[in-house]
C-alpha cells in the first residue's frame, strides 16, 4: 500500500510536469507570434535601411538579410536632412516644456488640493472642462496669435508656450498633493514657513514620483506631437523629429532604403529612452487610472 | 475657523490660469467667432452669419469625414479586448516575460509619424506584406493596398489598434496586478476554467481601467490626424476614403486657407466630443449607481 502510493505520486507529478512544459511551450509560442507582429515591421525597416543597391527590396520569397550591408543610406539621409538638428530641437522643446509645465502645474495643484479659497470649485471645474476640448480646435486662433501677436512662427517657442500648462497634469499632481497628510503642512506652518517654502521644501520631495510621471507624460507627448509643430515649423533647421521625418518621407518618396534609414535613426533613441524609464511609465499608468 | 482673505492661492494658480486663458479659452471664443466669418488668416474676417454652417450641412466631404471618424470608434472596443487578452498573457512570472512586455510596447513609443511611415512601407506594392502573401501563394501579383479606397479606413484603424495595444496592455497589466490572488483561488475552487476565471474575476476587476481606456481611446479616435496624413501622403486617400474630421479641418484651414469654414468644422468636432463626453459621464454614473 505504502509502496504503491509512493510510486504513484512521482508518476502523476511527472505527467504534470510534461503537461506544464507543453503548456509553457505553447504559451511562449503565442508570445513569440504576437512579438513578431509588433516588432517585425520595424525589423524589416531596420534590415531594409542596411540594404545596398544590389539587394532587392521586393522579391518572392522576400529577401530579409542584406547581402551587401551598407551605411550609405544613413549617410545620404544625413547629407540632405539635419537629423542631428531634429534631435536637438526635439530634446530642447521636450526638456524646456516638461520642466516649466511640471513647475506651473505643481504650483496650481497645491492650492486646489490643500487650500480653501473663494472660487476654488469654479477654477477646478473650468480646468476639468478644458480636458475634453480637443487641442486641434484651438489651432486656427493659435496660428493667428503666433503670427500676429507672439511673432514666434517658425521658432521652437511656438511649441513650448501653448503647452506650459496641461489640465491632465494639474489633476495628476492635485491627486498627489491630496494624499500628503495635513499634519506635515501644519507642522511646517507652525514653524513659520510661508506657503512657497512649504510647497518647495515639504511637498515637492514627497510627491516626487508623481512629478516624474507627469514629466515623462509631458515629454513623450511633446516628443511625438506632430500637427501643431508641422503648422509652426517650416525651415529644416528648426524642425522637430516627427516634422522632419514627415519631410523625409516627402523628399525620398520612392527611395525606401533612405526612408528606412531615417525611421531607424529616429526610433532607436526613443526605444532606449523608454527601456531606461520603463519603471516610471508603469507606475505613472497605475497612478493615472486611480487618480 | 475664520480665515482672512489671502492672495496666496491665486498667485499659485496664476501661471496655469494665464496659459489656459491664452491658449484654450481665448481660442475657443475666437473659433466660435471665426465660424461665422469668411476668413483666410491673412485678411481680416468678414461676418457672413450662418453661411459656413449651411454649407457644412450639405458638404458631402464633411459628412464622409464625420462618418469615418465615427467608424474609427471601432478601434476602442477592439483595443480594449485585445489589450486585456495581451495583459493577461504577460501577467505571469515566467522567465523572459519582461522582454515580451517591452517588445509589445515598441509600436506604442515609436511615435505616430514613424509608425505611419512604417505601415506605408510594409503595405507598399513593393512592401513585405505583398512579398509574404505572394510567397505563400495567396496573391499572384503585387496588390496596391494603399490605392484601394475600401481598404484605407480599415488599414488606418488597424494601424491605430496595433500601435495602441502596448500602451493599453500596460494599463490593464497594472490593473491585473492589483486584483487579489484569493479571488482567482476562489474561482478555481468553484470549478471555473482558465477562460471563465478571467471572465468572472479579471474583467470585473479591471473596470476602472476599462473606463479609462474607453474614454482616452475614443477621444483619441475622434481626433485622428497623423496616421491619415502619413499613410495617405497628405491626400486623405483616394476619393477621400481615409478622411477624418481633424484631417478635413486641417485641409480646409491650413491647406486651402478657408479658416472660417475650418472653424465651423472645429465647432462640429467640439460638439461631437462634448456629446461623447456626456455619454461617457452618464455611462459611468449609471455604473456607479449599479454598484
Amino acid at each position: 500500500m505504502e509502496l504503491a502510493r509512493s510510486s504513484r505520486i512521482p508518476a502523476v507529478s511527472a505527467r504534470r510536469r510534461t503537461d506544464r512544459l507543453f503548456k509553457n511551450a505553447v504559451f511562449y509560442l503565442v508570445l513569440v507570434v504576437i512579438a513578431m507582429g509588433m516588432v517585425f515591421p520595424f525589423l524589416w525597416i531596420f534590415l531594409t535601411s542596411l540594404k545596398g543597391p544590389t539587394d532587392a527590396i521586393f522579391s518572392v520569397p522576400p529577401q530579409l538579410i542584406p547581402y551587401a550591408p551598407t551605411l550609405d543610406n544613413f549617410k545620404s539621409v544625413l547629407d540632405q536632412l539635419p537629423i542631428g538638428n531634429f534631435f536637438l530641437n526635439s530634446i530642447f522643446v521636450g526638456a524646456v516644456t516638461t520642466l516649466c509645465n511640471v513647475t506651473i502645474t505643481a504650483l496650481a495643484a497645491y492650492p486646489l488640493a490643500k487650500m480653501k479659497f473663494a472660487g476654488r470649485e469654479t477654477i477646478f471645474y473650468l480646468l476639468l472642462a478644458t480636458l475634453v476640448v480637443p487641442a486641434q480646435l484651438t489651432y486656427i486662433p493659435s496660428f493667428v496669435l503666433a503670427v500676429n501677436f507672439f511673432h514666434y512662427y517658425n521658432t521652437l517657442a511656438a511649441l513650448i508656450f501653448p503647452n506650459l500648462s496641461t489640465a491632465f497634469n494639474v489633476f495628476l499632481l492635485r491627486q498627489a498633493f491630496r494624499s500628503v497628510p495635513n499634519d506635515l503642512i501644519d507642522a511646517a506652518r507652525i514653524d513659520g514657513a510661508n506657503e512657497l517654502r512649504i510647497w518647495w521644501d515639504v511637498l515637492i520631495p514627497v510627491i516626487r514620483p508623481s512629478l516624474a510621471t507627469a514629466g515623462i507624460f509631458t515629454f513623450v507627448n511633446m516628443w511625438n506631437d506632430f500637427l501643431w509643430p508641422s503648422l509652426m515649423l517650416h525651415t529644416r533647421d528648426r524642425m522637430t523629429l516627427p516634422v522632419g521625418l514627415a519631410a523625409l518621407q516627402g523628399m525620398f518618396s520612392s527611395d525606401m532604403r533612405s526612408i528606412a534609414a531615417g525611421v531607424t535613426m529616429t526610433v532607436i533613441p526613443i526605444l532606449i529612452f523608454f527601456m531606461v524609464l520603463q519603471k516610471y511609465f508603469v507606475r505613472g499608468l497605475t497612478g493615472a487610472v486611480k487618480g | 475657523m475664520t480665515k482672512k482673505f489671502s492672495f496666496t492661492p491665486y498667485l499659485f494658480l496664476a501661471p496655469a490660469l494665464l496659459v489656459t486663458a491664452v491658449f484654450i479659452i481665448y481660442p475657443i471664443i475666437s473659433v466660435i467667432y471665426y465660424s461665422f466669418t469668411d476668413y483666410d488668416i491673412m485678411t481680416p474676417p468678414v461676418w457672413v452669419g450662418l453661411k459656413n454652417y449651411i454649407e457644412l450641412a450639405t458638404d458631402s466631404t464633411f459628412w464622409l469625414a464625420m462618418r469615418n471618424s465615427l467608424i474609427y470608434l471601432i478601434a476602442t472596443p477592439t483595443l480594449i479586448v485585445l489589450s486585456i487578452i495581451t495583459a493577461i498573457l504577460v501577467n505571469r512570472k515566467l522567465p523572459g516575460i519582461t522582454l515580451f512586455r517591452a517588445l509589445y510596447y515598441v509600436p506604442a513609443v515609436s511615435g505616430s509619424i514613424a509608425i505611419g511611415i512604417t505601415w506605408r512601407m510594409i503595405f507598399d506594392s513593393n512592401g513585405i506584406i505583398n512579398g509574404i502573401l505572394m510567397t505563400l501563394g495567396i496573391l499572384k501579383e503585387p496588390f496596391q493596398w494603399l490605392a484601394e479606397p475600401a481598404l484605407t479606413l480599415p488599414l488606418l484603424i488597424m494601424l491605430t489598434v496595433w500601435a495602441g495595444i502596448g500602451y493599453y496592455m500596460m494599463v490593464f497589466l497594472a490593473g491585473l496586478q492589483n486584483i487579489p490572488e484569493e479571488l482567482y483561488d476562489a474561482a478555481r475552487i468553484d470549478g471555473c476554467s482558465e477562460v471563465q476565471k478571467h471572465w468572472h474575476v479579471s474583467v470585473p476587476g479591471l473596470r476602472p481601467q476599462i473606463v479609462f481606456v474607453a474614454v482616452i481611446s475614443s477621444l483619441a479616435a475622434l481626433k485622428v490626424f497623423d496616421e491619415v496624413y502619413v499613410l495617405t501622403s497628405r491626400t486623405g486617400g483616394i476619393m477621400d476614403s481615409g478622411i477624418t474630421i481633424v484631417f478635413y479641418l486641417w485641409r480646409k484651414g491650413f491647406q486651402l486657407s478657408h479658416a472660417g469654414y475650418a472653424s465651423a468644422i472645429a465647432i462640429a468636432l467640439l460638439a461631437v466630443t462634448l456629446i461623447f463626453s456626456l455619454v461617457n459621464i452618464r455611462l459611468q454614473e449609471h455604473r456607479m449607481e449599479a454598484d
